[in-house]
């Protein structure tokens, strides 16, 4: 018996295996940090083709290792399996050069919270992607009109915004943001991508903070300020929320799963764009960024956190 | 009618392209292995021509392109165009309560089956993605699903309901479906066969063991229970998936892990059975290599799918009144001596007696002669029963 290694493409001389309708079948991704790996993972968990880009190979092998940590840690678990993580990390393509990405149907910036970087990564794609690709950006807090209107007139009406949340793989949900430019053939398109990755997507308008933010922050700082205020523990404050309102998580430790520094960021920029006091940041919070005390990432926030991520009472 | 069938399992796909007037397959293969390391596909053809392919196969799509790549390559090809393909079958793992009988496929059709995902979530996916690859591929070929619901679709009711609230059947069809039917079908006709009287005549225990395994208990002819029920996971030990097990124990593992639903569905389709048990494999022939070496938890792997198997036996056998036949079909049951022996072992108080030597060398027979049940090893062939049903329903259309 004969023994080749034939690729598909050997066999096939005439039928064409791509796919040949007009959905988003590649992905591209700019930033391969958290939120990066998180959307990459649940994109090619899919089956959908995504190349992921950071700036250096250094960052990117650090992505790749805490990508495979993440998805080592569901397998332990029992939630997935080894051949989904193969199956995954054979449709990431990961890449330094912005170029690697001209070809892709849609691009998501997943880079930091900053509006100058955001514009920058804008430019420079605007310049090299196909006319028809769709921009999406992930902020949670800046004004898309913003960021859309220092690109080019005729992509402006295909910038949308996707607001995922963290873990994304396991967040069901997604808000779709339009700015004042996105046109509604983008959002239909954005909307059916969003329901083939497995999300359900939300329609808001640009605002601050959008509906999951912009109500969630208010929370945190009220339960901050309880602790301040010394009528409860920490521990109860959460206990209380947790087993009253059946949330997953109190909101203190949801704040300390954000990242402190990122919860203080959306809390100036919702007083600062909204004016209303209830979004002024809590001194407690203040304190804790001031000290370097960032919630589970650092080990260490409103609670104490083993290696692992896990909680010491 | 030149018909190719295709047959998705959960790390697998079969086909066989049949001359369906002469019954005779010009080419058959196997893609194994989809989605794990060392995928390969193994090709025959009709003159003896054969080839293996070594390829990064990951998903079933790519297998069925592969499929038709060496269906259509110049040296080990079986048509030269793809218009030479009159019909695909596909067998389809559920058809729900909407299809009895095997269908044509429209797009309605294709929406039922994906609508009915949730009930076969190993198993409708592959076959609803390889349907997709034909349309795209042959956009103009006709397409049947076979299903392997349909011949369990006439159990009465007390096999099919289950001790919940009647209006959740009413609701959500929550019932026994049961699968692997056309395998149940084709080897108890078989079996008939080969003992030469009437199915109609006979209460034939068929027992299908491959990476899914089911039982079935066929009484004159029909599918009177079978051990899989709302979906492929209930029954007997298999591969990856549990079978039977106390539907408490789910909510108690989901509430102390902080399992949501789909990783609890995960848990139980793809990290149980042998594999979960044994720790060592989801294959049957690594489990016995194992008990061979004496490890622990591979002989309780070995022990527990046995005796789940011959706890079945009996309760079939006391269901139906009688036992005139015991089949074993499917990979495991086809080519594993040890589980039959094991099966059939102090077994004798039912009229089952196995004859060694023909146990070892594999005989379509293999109990004694003085067995007043006769035990059998029958090699199942699903895809000639969708080629000729898929041809039965072109030809009516196209008439």
């Amino acid at each position: 018996m004969q023994e080749e290694k034939l690729r598909l493409e050997d066999l096939l001389e005439s039928s064409n295996s791509a796919n040949d309708d007009d959905r988003i079948n590649h992905v591209a991704i700019i930033g391969a940090g958290i939120m990066g790996q998180g959307i990459a993972q649940t994109v090619a968990g899919m089956g959908l083709e995504v190349t992921i880009v950071e700036v250096d190979s250094e960052k990117l092998e650090i992505a790749k290792a805490q990508l495979t940590e993440s998805i080592d840690r569901e397998i332990k678990r029992w939630a997935m399996t080894k051949s989904d993580k193969k199956a995954i990390f054979s449709r990431i393509k990961w890449a330094t050069d912005t170029n690697s990405v001209k070809d892709s149907e849609i691009i998501i910036e997943a880079v930091q919270e900053d509006f100058d970087l955001k514009v920058s990564v804008f430019k420079e794609l605007d310049r090299i992607a196909n006319p028809d690709t769709i921009f999406v950006s992930n902020t949670s807090t800046l004004s898309l009109t913003k960021i859309s209107e220092s690109i080019s007139k005729e992509r402006s009406t295909r910038v949308i915004g996707m607001h995922f949340l963290n873990p994304v793989p396991k967040i069901p949900m997604v808000e779709l943001v339009k700015s004042l430019h996105t046109s509604n053939e983008t959002v239909l398109k954005v909307k059916e991508f969003a329901s083939r990755i497995g999300k359900t997507p939300v329609e808001v308008y640009e605002y601050p903070g959008f509906i999951t933010t912009r109500a969630i922050v208010p929370l945190i700082n009220e339960a901050m300020h309880m602790l301040l205020e010394g009528i409860a523990t920490a521990k109860d404050i959460d206990t209380a929320l947790k087993l009253g309102y059946n949330f997953q998580y109190g909101p203190l430790e949801m704040a300390d799963s954000m990242g402190l520094d990122e919860v203080l960021t959306w809390m100036e920029t919702l007083w600062n764009t909204l004016g209303e006091p209830r979004y002024r940041p809590n001194p407690m919070i203040r304190k804790l960024v001031r000290e370097r005390k960032l919630g589970k990432k650092t080990g260490e926030g409103i609670f104490k956190y083993d290696e692992h991520g896990n909680k010491i009472n | 009618m030149k018909v190719l069938v295709l047959n998705s399992g959960s790390s697998s796909i079969k086909y066989q392209f049949f001359d369906t007037e002469k019954k005779i397959a010009l080419a058959k293969g196997l893609v194994d292995r989809i989605g794990m390391s060392g995928a390969v596909l193994s090709h025959q053809r009709y003159d003896g021509n054969n080839i293996k392919i070594a390829g990064e196969i990951l998903d079933h799509q790519i297998a069925v392109e592969y499929v038709l790549g060496v269906m259509l390559s110049k040296n080990h090809g079986v048509i030269d165009d793809k218009k030479d393909i009159d019909a695909v079958g596909h067998r389809v793992v559920h058809g729900g309560e909407t299809f009895s009988g095997s269908v044509f496929i429209t797009d309605e059709v294709v929406k039922v089956l994906q609508d009915n995902i949730e009930l076969a979530p190993l198993h409708n996916p592959p076959n609803i993605k390889g349907i997709q690859a034909c349309q795209r591929i042959l956009p103009d070929t006709p397409q049947c699903g076979v299903f392997d619901t349909a011949f369990h679709s006439h159990m009465p009711p007390k096999s099919y309901l289950y001790g919940i609230p009647y209006e959740l059947y009413k609701k959500y069809k929550i019932r026994r479906y049961g699968f692997h039917g056309t395998s149940h079908l084709y080897v108890s006709q078989r079996a008939a066969a080969l003992l030469n009287k009437d199915v109609k005549d006979l209460k034939i225990i068929t027992a299908h063991l491959g990476n899914g395994c089911s039982m079935a208990a066929v009484k004159n002819g029909q599918s009177m229970d079978t051990t899989m029920g709302f979906t492929p996971l209930e029954g007997l030990l298999m591969g990856t998936r549990s079978g039977d097990l106390d539907p408490s124990l789910i909510l108690f593992i989901m509430g102390k892990e902080g399992l949501t639903v789909g990783e609890a569905n995960t848990l139980l389709n793809k990290h149980s059975g042998l594999i979960g048990i044994s720790g060592e494999s989801s294959d049957m022939r690594e489990i016995l290599t194992a008990v061979k070496d004496n490890q622990q938890r591979a002989k309780w792997a070995f022990e527990i799918f046995c005796y789940r198997i011959k706890k079945y036996v009996g309760a079939y056998a006391a269901a139906m009144g009688g036992l005139d036949a015991l089949v074993f079909t499917g990979g495991i049951g086809e080519n594993s001596k040890e589980i039959r022996e094991e099966v059939c072992k102090e077994m004798e108080f039912l009229g089952i007696h196995l004859d060694d030597l023909k146990n070892q060398n594999s005989d379509e027979i293999i109990s004694a002669e003085n067995s007043k049940v006769s035990v059998m090893r029958i090699p199942t062939n699903e895809e000639l029963v969708i080629a000729l049903d898929t041809a039965k329903i072109v030809s009516e259309i196209q008439k």
